[in-house]
């Protein structure tokens, strides 16, 4: 909560001239700046309009930055929206970030103008000139805002100082006529350390410190001394306190001091009392009659008094003494504040729907007996020993108090320490096992031993209990616990199952002989030059087989499967021979001569024979021979003539030009 | 005495370490400080052991145990075993459990007569439990939340809850467990009671971030140097109130 109203984090305000130069050297670095004359009208403007919309985004952007950032004072609690009405003035406040708004709403309407009038613009020259003008304009337009922006860039400078109050919390605020020692009880009970002088308005505004009371943190909240006199002539010092007192829900001390050393009589004091009460209404109210080593209530005149008492009988207010001087009651002072409080909070949120969450938490379970059995905590004799020896006390030796005894104790920590530090020392874990003697902890146990893990023989009696249970087992099968008593079978199905198992056995001797057979090589089908084995040609002249079968049924081998197996039996020359598919003989030559060109790529081109390739091999290996005993560079290396040419390299290179120009 | 401590930054030091009335179980960290909290409260008193449970840290979730006895999960290795039993006193029985739900941490919640356990325990598990701790085993949810051991802290003086258990069913545990019971929280507000806070009968251990109100409230209804769970009702109210609500 308290962090919803840190203002810390508002970023710096530029002054007018920062801020110009901050976007138009932004504009510079993110847009594109090349241009030419020569390029298409289109492109120039475009170019020109994409720097005025990013001057517009880049304004925007910051002049919404900062009208988002500071806080919006119909939004925040109202302590802060008055507070901040009383220092920086809520009108000046509101008209200082409308005008930023408005600046940028016509920043944005110039963008808008410009970019319809480049559209117009028929030379790169006017195009050019069209975007100074919209970015002057601009710049005007921000050169305007020149005050706004210093007195925000003020108005976040002081808001980043104030202290961060947060006005939900558990607060006491400490109020009065100047110099009567408030700023003393505020360094009293916290850490704030208020400037304390002896001098009305030392504290000028709001301070805040915290302190520990009943479990829970507390604010304590010094204000600026308040004067007597009428609201609408209270100065910006006295307003504070005033919007504190006003807005916080906190318990209010009010002090006075009876010894009139603050320079105000008792008379003015309960004055101004009367006149700010109305802003005490329904809090939590103490009066503190500080300074008691001067002046007490006991000591004042009996009408004073009397006139004191009945004023606070009929406020419902409580009276508490003390003096910050010789600390007599400064505490029970911050018990009563801070009781009177906590009761208040406690009753108001009693009251609200939300408590039914947390009753479960204030409600401690009783057991109700079920039965007679005691079930006393078990607290060891060491542990009392212990806690009897915290609550030593001795003297201590200086100042003669009495202080707790300090035993010095050797801790895990304090060894590490002194080993190297965490990282580098490794504990023993062997170091505090409980054995029967000491000289065994630092044995090493194998975790195998003949064959065994020695953690199945942790309990001393495991040999007996295995026997016990084996001995148990053999009884078992003595007593034929485990014997099989399904119930016979019948003849008949004795006989099925027998059937059943020639069946299944004659399966598996079909399968284990099919997957015997020799399986065919693929290279084997595709022609080799050696003669096949035996056993292959017998697999693959399926055609003889099928003619076989055919001509026991009486039929012939279809027309296809003949010329097949001419094919295959005799080759091309046999399919030529067959009057049937007889070809020229030229053909049948073209057909050899591609067949042999495309086979052998070394041949390409030579006559045929083998007569002019072999003198042709011969003259290459001549040829290479010098430059293959000198272990030289020859034509068929790879070779990079020039590493870097020169076209490729030199000159501009935007789009596409690496390879060729 | 309640103390704060945290575990290599992490404020689940129920996760971390285990605390009985008879011994204390402590991961093995990088340094000993987390160590050394538990050592300055407990040196002397009772055997403060580092152990790993299957090589992993989180032995306060996968461990139940109780003065008499301590029940390790399946995942334990037999050197780790070797190791607790070596290290604890012969009075506490060491037992290692085969059951599904392997976190026993997360699944019993005892103290010295009394353990609640997750209602999906195997029968077997609920009679070593009943055996090894010698304790009623009750199968019991608590808020909803099967998962006992996660969601209280309990000793035999009281019971810490999670914060959302009714007043009905802190009643009804507080008569099954015979302990005065509260709901409550720990570090900052945090539900799961038992890994933020391992406790015994004279000594309790929480997060570094729990509140000085939450503390207050473990130290009254554990009993811890002669205070009383009444004192929470009686002077504790108000403060309560103000910072929950």
């Amino acid at each position: 909560m308290s962090s919803y109203y840190n203002f810390k984090k508002i970023q710096v305000i530029p002054g007018s001239e920062d801020l110009l130069n901050i976007i138009l050297s932004k504009i510079q670095r993110k847009t594109p700046t090349v241009i030419h004359p020569g390029y298409k009208i289109s492109r120039i403007r475009e170019f020109y309009m994409r720097k005025i919309k990013f001057a517009q985004d880049c304004f925007d952007e910051k002049l919404d930055h900062i009208t988002g950032e500071f806080p919006k004072l119909d939004e925040i609690h109202p302590f802060y929206a008055d507070l901040m009405n009383v220092l920086y003035d809520r009108d000046h406040y509101k008209l200082a970030l409308g005008q930023i708004s408005k600046a940028k709403h016509l920043i944005d309407s110039v963008a808008k103008d410009y970019t319809r009038l480049v559209k117009f613009g028929d030379s790169l020259y006017r195009c050019k000139q069209l975007k100074v003008a919209a970015l002057g304009r601009m710049a005007t337009i921000i050169k305007r805002q020149k005050d706004s922006l210093t007195y925000l860039e003020q108005v976040r400078q002081h808001l980043a100082r104030l202290p961060s109050i947060d006005p939900n919390t558990r607060t006491l605020l400490v109020c009065g006529y100047p110099n009567v020692g408030k700023s003393s009880f505020m360094n009293k009970l916290t850490r704030a350390d208020v400037d304390v002088q002896p001098y009305a308005f030392t504290t000028k505004s709001l301070f805040v410190g915290h302190m520990d009371y009943k479990y829970l943190r507390w604010q304590l909240i010094d204000t600026p001394g308040i004067l007597d006199h009428p609201l609408e002539d209270r100065n910006t010092i006295e307003m504070q306190s005033v919007t504190a007192l006003a807005h916080l829900r906190a318990c209010v001390l009010f002090f006075i001091d009876l010894s009139e050393e603050c320079g105000f009589s008792i008379d003015a004091q309960l004055n101004l009392y009367n006149t700010i009460k109305p802003l005490f209404a329904g809090k939590p109210t103490v009066m503190v009659v500080n300074k008691i080593d001067k002046k007490r209530m006991e000591d004042l005149d009996a009408p004073t008094r009397e006139r004191i008492e009945a004023m606070l009988a009929r406020d419902g207010v409580t009276l508490a003494q003390q003096s910050c001087y010789t600390d007599e009651g400064v505490i029970a002072v911050r018990d009563t504040a801070c009781d009177l409080l906590i009761a208040a909070r406690a009753d108001m949120k009693l009251r609200s729907h939300r408590v039914q969450d947390v009753l479960n938490k204030l409600h401690v379970a009783q057991p109700q007996a079920r039965d007679d059995v005691a079930r006393p905590a078990f607290v060891p004799e060491a542990a009392l020993e212990r806690q009897r020896a915290a609550k030593e006390m001795v003297r201590d030796p200086d100042t003669g108090e009495l202080v707790p005894l300090k035993r010095s104790m050797t801790l895990a920590r304090d060894v590490e320490a002194e080993h190297g530090g965490a990282g580098v020392y490794n504990v023993n874990l062997k170091d505090r096992y409980l054995l029967a003697n000491d000289d065994w902890k630092q044995d090493i146990i194998p975790e195998l031993m003949d064959g065994k893990n020695i953690a199945d023989f942790i309990d001393p009696d495991i040999a007996e209990r295995l026997a016990a249970l084996e001995e148990e087992e053999e009884r078992l099968i003595a007593e034929g616990f485990y014997d099989d008593n399904t119930p016979d079978l019948t003849p008949a199905e004795l006989e099925t199952r027998a059937r059943a198992k020639i069946i299944r056995d004659k399966k598996a001797l079909a399968r284990a002989a099919h997957s015997s057979l020799a399986t065919m090589p693929r290279m084997e089908l595709h022609g080799r030059l050696d003669p096949r084995p035996e056993r292959i040609t017998r697999r693959l002249n399926t055609l003889p087989i099928l003619a076989r079968r055919l001509a026991a049924k009486g039929k012939d081998l279809p027309a296809t499967a003949q010329l097949m197996r001419s094919v295959s039996q005799g080759g091309w020359r046999a399919a030529a021979e067959d009057p049937a598919y007889a070809r020229k003989p030229s053909e049948v030559m073209k057909m050899r001569r591609l067949e042999g060109d495309q086979k052998n790529r070394q041949l390409m081109g030579l006559a045929p024979g083998k007569a002019q390739y072999n003198q042709a091999i011969k003259e290459v290996r001549f040829t290479q021979r010098g430059p293959n005993l000198m272990a030289k560079r020859g034509e068929s290396d790879r070779h990079i003539m020039t590493k870097m040419p020169k076209h490729l390299f030199s000159g501009k290179r935007t789009i596409g030009k690496t390879d060729r120009r | 005495m309640a103390v704060r401590a945290q575990f290599e930054n992490s404020n689940d030091i129920g996760v971390f370490a285990k605390l009985t009335n008879s011994y204390c179980l402590v991961a093995i960290g990088g340094s000993e400080n987390f160590y050394s909290v538990f050592e300055s409260e407990l040196q002397d008193v009772v055997p403060i052991i580092h152990t790993s449970i299957g090589g992993t840290r989180i032995i306060g979730r996968l461990t139940a145990g109780n003065r008499h006895g301590l029940l390790v999960p399946n995942t334990t290795t037999d050197q780790e075993l070797q190791h607790l039993r070596n290290a604890l006193p012969d009075s506490v029985a060491l037992q290692r459990v085969e059951e599904r739900l392997s976190a026993l941490g997360n699944v019993i919640a005892c103290n010295d007569y009394v353990a609640l356990i997750h209602p999906d325990l195997d029968r077997e598990t609920e009679e070593i439990i009943a055996d090894t701790l010698k304790v009623e085993v009750f199968r019991h949810a608590i808020a909803d939340q099967l998962l006992v051991g996660t969601y209280c802290a309990l000793s035999n003086n009281g019971g810490l809850v999670h914060p959302k258990t009714s007043v009905q069913d802190q009643d009804e545990l507080s008569s099954l467990l015979q302990i005065p019971l509260i709901a409550g929280s720990v570090n900052r507000g945090a539900g799961h009671v038992g890994s933020g806070l391992v406790v015994n009968d004279w000594a309790a251990f929480a997060g570094l971030d729990t509140t000085s109100t939450e503390l207050s409230v473990i130290e009254n209804i554990f009993k811890l140097q002669d205070a009383q769970p009444q004192y929470i009702v009686n002077e504790m109210r108000d403060a309560i109130i103000d910072s929950v609500v």
